[in-house]
């Protein structure tokens, strides 16, 4: 009997240790695992809380307690304590989200602000019920992070967001302004700069008519030659509107014959002059994506040019065409007529530049101008090849047309 | 054949620009129209002549002219306006309106045009095809054109 209960007592002793045992390496892993925990807390920026639903009992974190500034001596603060810490604006939504939790075991996230010992700081918080019906617990659980630096550069790109959309709405009024001014520069230019040579022509032509025995020969010419710079004057003042007129305009994307569009503007021009000697000869089949308004203007004008160029020969011929250059398709306009000295083939484009006489051949210098203009708000480019006296090419690309 | 008779009714020129009026008669001369015309300085006076009011309250109602030249670029009441008045009165929403002006801008076509404009007309810079172009008008308004009947 003794040494049955010597054994025993030895048996409980064995136990006793070997559980001991066990407890201190189960204690040593729980210490282990929360000082990890408070470890993965302080690099993550993040703090837990847990709360036992029945009895109310509050557990908070060190990173907690570092979030909110609190002392982790004094324990978790109480509901009424917690509370006051959390913004008055934000209040009703923290109280929405413990009703929240309490209705159903979902994941509850929340961004709110508190006053961290007077300091407004951003958090965001997800918590969750959990309920172990095996154990027999009943937990909210949750995890907090301290977002203020994230909102602050959140709030700052979204600042810098808002004062670019200011400064494009603040450009673009500017702009708008800028083009009504231009509407009303030019809307003055096509109506007032007309008006008074209408009556310098208009009464030139009344001085010849009524009073022309009056005058001698010179005196004649002189009054033809107000005439004629009068007209030139209200030409240039219409092919500057027209200018104008490129830039100003609506562009349209569409399909656009060009064949069909150089056909018609040749039609025009042997209309204009039937006695004219000019091989004609247009690709069929010529497409391009674009303003169908300004893109026969760019015809219109280069093969008005070609046909214009070639007037001082008894036999023409004037051809629109396209070839593969750079694995881009070229557009091309080319005469056989006056061409022009490639040393100043750099000023045919520009406004007012002429590289021939008006008395050689009439023209106002902006035509091309135009011609680059439109090529360029199509996205393409232009240039010309020529040498005196043996005929201009000129080229252009409307990228617009690829593309599609 | 038929002779056809020109429309007796006068020609109301609304025109501010003397240089302009001079011209435009002369035109009007050149192309032999002998219809009495009526120049307007500005909008306000065009419309005062048309509803007999003002210094023409003694005018003959009944006449009503056979075309009204009226520029859109007027002191006052601009042309675009006489144009939206004489289309809301009775008295006058039939009249034949041929807007003559200086300007060929986009804006100004269409708003004759939905103002029912009967035509539109850019004078031109040379005087030859100024003189030709008011003869155009008078071939075609006071000689060609059926006016409405009276009413």
């Amino acid at each position: 009997m003794l040494r049955s209960l010597a054994l025993l007592a030895t048996a409980v002793a064995v136990r006793f240790v070997v559980r001991s045992g066990r407890r201190r390496r189960r204690h040593a892993r729980v210490e282990h695992l929360l000082t990890t925990l408070e470890h993965a807390e302080e690099l993550a920026g993040v703090g837990f809380w847990e709360m036992d639903v029945r009895s109310g009992a509050l557990k908070w974190s060190e990173g907690l307690h570092a979030i909110y500034g609190t002392d982790p001596a004094s324990g978790a603060p109480d509901r009424v304590a917690f509370f006051e810490m959390v913004h008055p604006d934000d209040r009703r939504a923290m109280r929405d989200v413990f009703r929240r939790l309490s209705a159903s075991e979902t994941v509850v996230d929340i961004t709110f602000r508190i006053f961290r010992r007077g300091e407004l700081r951003w958090l965001q918080a997800r918590a969750e019920r959990k309920v172990d019906r095996r154990l027999g617990t009943d937990h909210f659980l949750g995890v907090t992070r301290d977002i203020t630096e994230e909102h602050r550069k959140t709030e700052e790109i979204e600042s810098h967001a808002h004062e670019l959309e200011e400064e494009v709405r603040r450009r673009t009024a500017q702009l708008d302004a800028t083009n009504r001014e231009l509407e009303a520069f030019s809307y003055s230019v096509s109506h007032d700069l007309r008006t008074p040579l209408r009556s310098i022509d208009g009464f030139s032509q009344a001085l010849l008519e009524d009073y022309g025995d009056k005058f001698d020969a010179d005196g004649r010419d002189y009054l033809q030659r107000v005439r004629a710079a009068t007209q030139r004057m209200g030409r240039l003042i219409d092919d500057l509107l027209a200018l104008s007129r490129v830039s100003r305009s609506e562009m349209q994307a569409r399909p656009v014959d060009l064949s069909a569009l150089a056909q018609q503007a040749l039609q025009e021009l042997r209309e204009q002059q039937p006695e004219r000697q000019v091989e004609c000869v247009v690709a069929p089949g010529l497409t391009a994506t674009g303003d169908p308004t300004l893109l026969g203007m760019v015809l219109h004008n280069l093969l008005g040019n070609a046909w214009k160029y070639t007037s001082r020969h008894s036999t023409a011929r004037v051809e629109f065409g396209a070839r593969e250059e750079n694995g881009q398709r070229e557009f091309f306009v080319r005469d056989d007529g006056a061409g022009f000295d490639p040393a100043h083939a750099g000023k045919l484009f520009a406004v007012f530049q002429r590289l021939h006489r008006v008395d050689e051949f009439e023209g106002t210098g902006v035509g091309l101008a135009t011609v680059a203009r439109i090529v360029h708000r199509h996205g393409g480019d232009v240039r010309a090849e020529g040498a005196v006296e043996r005929g201009a090419t000129f080229y252009f690309t409307l990228p617009g047309e690829r593309a599609r | 054949m038929q002779v056809v008779q020109p429309t007796r009714g006068p020609i109301l020129l609304v025109e501010d620009n003397p240089d302009d009026v001079a011209l435009t008669l002369r035109a009007f001369r050149k192309n032999n129209i002998a219809n009495p015309i009526i120049v307007a300085r500005d909008g306000a006076e065009a419309l005062e002549w048309l509803f007999c009011e003002g210094p023409f309250a003694d005018r003959d109602a009944s006449e009503a002219p056979s075309v009204i030249l009226l520029d859109l670029k007027l002191p006052r009441l601009s042309g675009l306006e006489v144009l939206e008045r004489i289309r809301a009165d009775e008295r006058t929403k039939l009249h034949r309106v041929v807007i003559l002006t200086s300007s060929k801008e986009e804006d100004d076509l269409t708003a004759s045009y939905r103002l029912q404009a009967n035509s539109y007309i850019r004078k031109p810079v040379d005087f030859d095809e100024f003189i030709h172009a008011v003869g155009q008008i008078g071939l075609y308004w006071l000689i060609l054109n059926q006016p409405p009947p009276r009413v």
